[in-house]
């Protein structure tokens, strides 16, 4: 039963993947965007990581593609239709990708010491993560902040209209 | 250490936050003819974060915030250049034409961000703090390389530099993660403690390796992640080029000598190379391709430039490559070679872009012709860009042939093996000294004297003098330097 959810999630995301580079229309690509972002949530949740689950959903799916779709919208001078993306030399890229791809595949089956972590079954890891972020983890929490508050200055800064 | 005794250990880089958040809201209550006044603010911060990080030196190793961040004199060194780097840069730019009238209280908040961000670069002991901090100076130094909106070259790079960075940092995450699979940890020591005991699973290390090293090749500009310096260095405002191409570059090296040092070299023979886990991946060899690639590319690609900004964009490309002859033997004698030459390229590269800075403020011009008879003009600033040029080609007496004798010394005494690449790196100094010639020959041989009378802004010509000055003293009495770097070999091993 596991083994099935979690095919039905990696189809998704794939899936979705596949349409966001392969679509002509961006819009199309923003929205199947969505069908990724909703599939690695379910993997997210699959691993026993309800709180990246649910934030995956949040930020992602919630905020990261509705601005990405407003984006989209409101900087193309042209209606939603016409605008179209490519990705061009395909021939170098996919011959380059794909043995970057068999390279990892190589590297992920013939290594026999990952570390496997035990399922530690269902729990509540909201609390745990609470704490961690408070104690062990509090100078990359406060630093995050600093990077937010510097990449919201820059997009103001960048966004700002410049009177000559 | 907890948290909470670890912040007595923190206090440069309070200060350093401290006055992040002073500028942010002193600059809202500024008109926007004033911005420039932050400047003040900037650099009173600087400074007194420059007597917080001195009194808080210690000699030995700390590893503060349970083992995310390393207080040792290691960290020290690079944090001294940093906040220099960053005084000299909020200085020159508030006098610098090219940001007149641009919001400079941003630009200084900017410069400081980054200056934090460095600080915790070489400091960090934690995979995850370095991703942050990694971040924190990346995506600062998009939003800088882009400051001048109305020019196409700025966007231009911008645009690259976002481009450039966010590929090569994703592809250095996923060289984490292959790390983390493997070790189930993100501390750097502990990685290499494990990594040491199962030798198996070598394809895996190496990959994850290569992986990491495309995010710190990106940030200290070595092939094959070379390809946005030329145009960043060209596009962005010079005074933040200048700061670019020294700070993020030495800090990219830190992170890469603690890197390789915490995780993969064997402490017990301190004068032998001993690579540990990555004994039989050929890792030095690489090392080696790199670093003659890209010295011999970023030279070749110079003979040919025009403009002085990409000249020495391609110099400090080839300048990366020599300093990292000092990872391939990876001895004390190579890391304390490469933290003084660092220290040297940090005084002549900074004080060539803010000649050149000066150069184009006053004559308008930022190509090698502009510089034709700049003795007659401006006989100090082309004083002064001659001994910088000569420091940067490595001709005594100058720090910059101190440093570069440190380099092959340490490779010539790490074995036969490093003949060759030792060989490559003394016709690249020979090839180098052509392009800096030019420039040379263009000051002080071409042009005629003329006499007219250009204004002359005092500040930028004393800051560039406070380098030059360095840079000759320190090549005929190098022992304060050299005494500093040695002090500051002792990199934070275990918590």
């Amino acid at each position: 039963m596991e083994s099935f959810v979690f095919y039905i999630f990696a189809l998704m995301t794939i899936t979705g993947g596949w349409i966001v580079i392969y679509s002509r229309n961006l819009i199309y690509s923003a929205f199947s965007l969505l069908i990724t972002f909703v599939g690695l949530a379910g993997l997210y949740g699959l691993l026993m990581a309800d709180f990246i689950a649910a934030t995956q959903i949040l930020i992602y799916a919630g905020a990261v593609l509705i601005l990405l779709l407003f984006g989209i919208m409101l900087t193309a001078r042209k209606t939603s239709i016409e605008i179209t993306q490519s990705n061009l030399p395909r021939l170098p890229g996919a011959i380059i990708s794909s043995l970057i791809f068999l390279l990892l595949m190589v590297v992920i089956f013939s290594e026999p010491n990952w570390n496997s972590a035990t399922n530690p079954g269902v729990r509540e890891t909201v609390p745990m993560i609470g704490k961690l972020l408070m104690t062990k983890y509090l100078i990359p929490f406060e630093l995050a902040s600093i990077l937010l508050l510097a990449a919201l200055i820059g997009s103001v800064f960048i966004a700002r209209r410049e009177e000559s | 250490m907890d948290n909470i005794s670890s912040l007595n250990y923190f206090i440069p880089e309070l200060t350093l936050t401290l006055t992040i958040l002073v500028l942010i809201i002193y600059d809202l209550f500024l008109k926007k003819e004033e911005s420039n006044y932050t400047v003040y603010v900037a650099a009173a911060g600087l400074v007194f974060t420059l007597v917080m990080l001195l009194s808080s030196y210690s000699n030995v190793e700390t590893s503060l915030f349970l083992g995310m961040v390393a207080h040792d004199p290691f960290s020290f060194f690079f944090k001294f250049l940093f906040v220099l780097t960053a005084f000299f840069t909020v200085i020159i730019s508030s006098t610098s034409l090219e940001m007149k009238g641009k919001f400079h209280g941003e630009f200084n908040t900017f410069v400081l961000l980054i200056t934090l961000g460095m600080f915790l670069l070489v400091s960090a002991t934690n995979l995850l703090l370095v991703y942050i901090a990694f971040e924190l100076v990346s995506v600062t130094s998009y939003i800088v390389a882009g400051y001048l909106k109305d020019s196409k070259r700025g966007s231009e790079a911008a645009l690259k530099y976002v481009i450039y960075g966010g590929v090569s940092s994703g592809i250095m995450l996923y060289g984490f993660s292959l790390l983390y699979g493997l070790t189930g940890t993100l501390e750097i020591a502990e990685i290499g403690r494990i990594l040491s005991q199962n030798n198996s699973g070598n394809l895996t290390v190496l990959v994850s390796f290569l992986m990491i090293l495309a995010g710190f090749g990106y940030k200290i500009a070595s092939v094959p992640f070379h390809f946005w310096a030329p145009d960043v260095y060209e596009g962005a405002p010079t005074a933040f080029t200048a700061f670019l191409s020294v700070g993020p570059k030495a800090a990219g090296f830190a992170l890469l000598i603690r890197f390789l040092n915490t995780a993969f070299v064997s402490q017990d023979n301190v004068n032998m190379a001993s690579w540990g886990a990555l004994e039989q991946l050929a890792w030095p060899e690489i090392m080696m391709w790199i670093s003659a690639i890209t010295m011999t590319l970023g030279n070749l690609v110079a003979l040919k430039q025009d403009n002085i900004k990409r000249l020495l964009a391609y110099s400090s490309i080839a300048h990366a490559g020599y300093v990292l002859m000092g990872i391939v033997v990876l001895t004390q004698d190579g890391l304390f070679a490469m933290m003084f030459y660092l220290s040297a390229y940090y005084l002549m590269n900074l004080g060539a872009f803010f000649v050149v800075l000066n150069v184009a403020d006053r004559f308008g011009s930022e190509e090698i012709d502009g510089y034709n008879g700049l003795v007659y003009k401006a006989p100090f600033l082309a004083v002064c860009m001659g001994i910088f040029m000569f420091s940067l080609a490595g001709i005594p007496p100058t720090v910059g042939f101190i440093g570069k004798f440190y380099l092959f010394a340490a490779l010539i005494k790490g074995g036969s093996a490093y003949y060759p690449l030792a060989i490559i790196g003394a016709l690249n100094s020979v090839v180098s000294l052509y392009y800096y010639a030019r420039v040379l020959r263009a000051m002080f041989v071409r042009g005629e004297a003329v006499d007219s009378e250009m204004p002359i802004i005092k500040t930028p010509v004393a800051v560039i003098g406070m380098l030059a000055f360095p840079v000759l003293i320190l090549g005929l009495y190098w022992a304060p330097l050299s005494d500093f770097a040695h002090a500051s070999l002792k990199i934070l091993i275990t918590h």
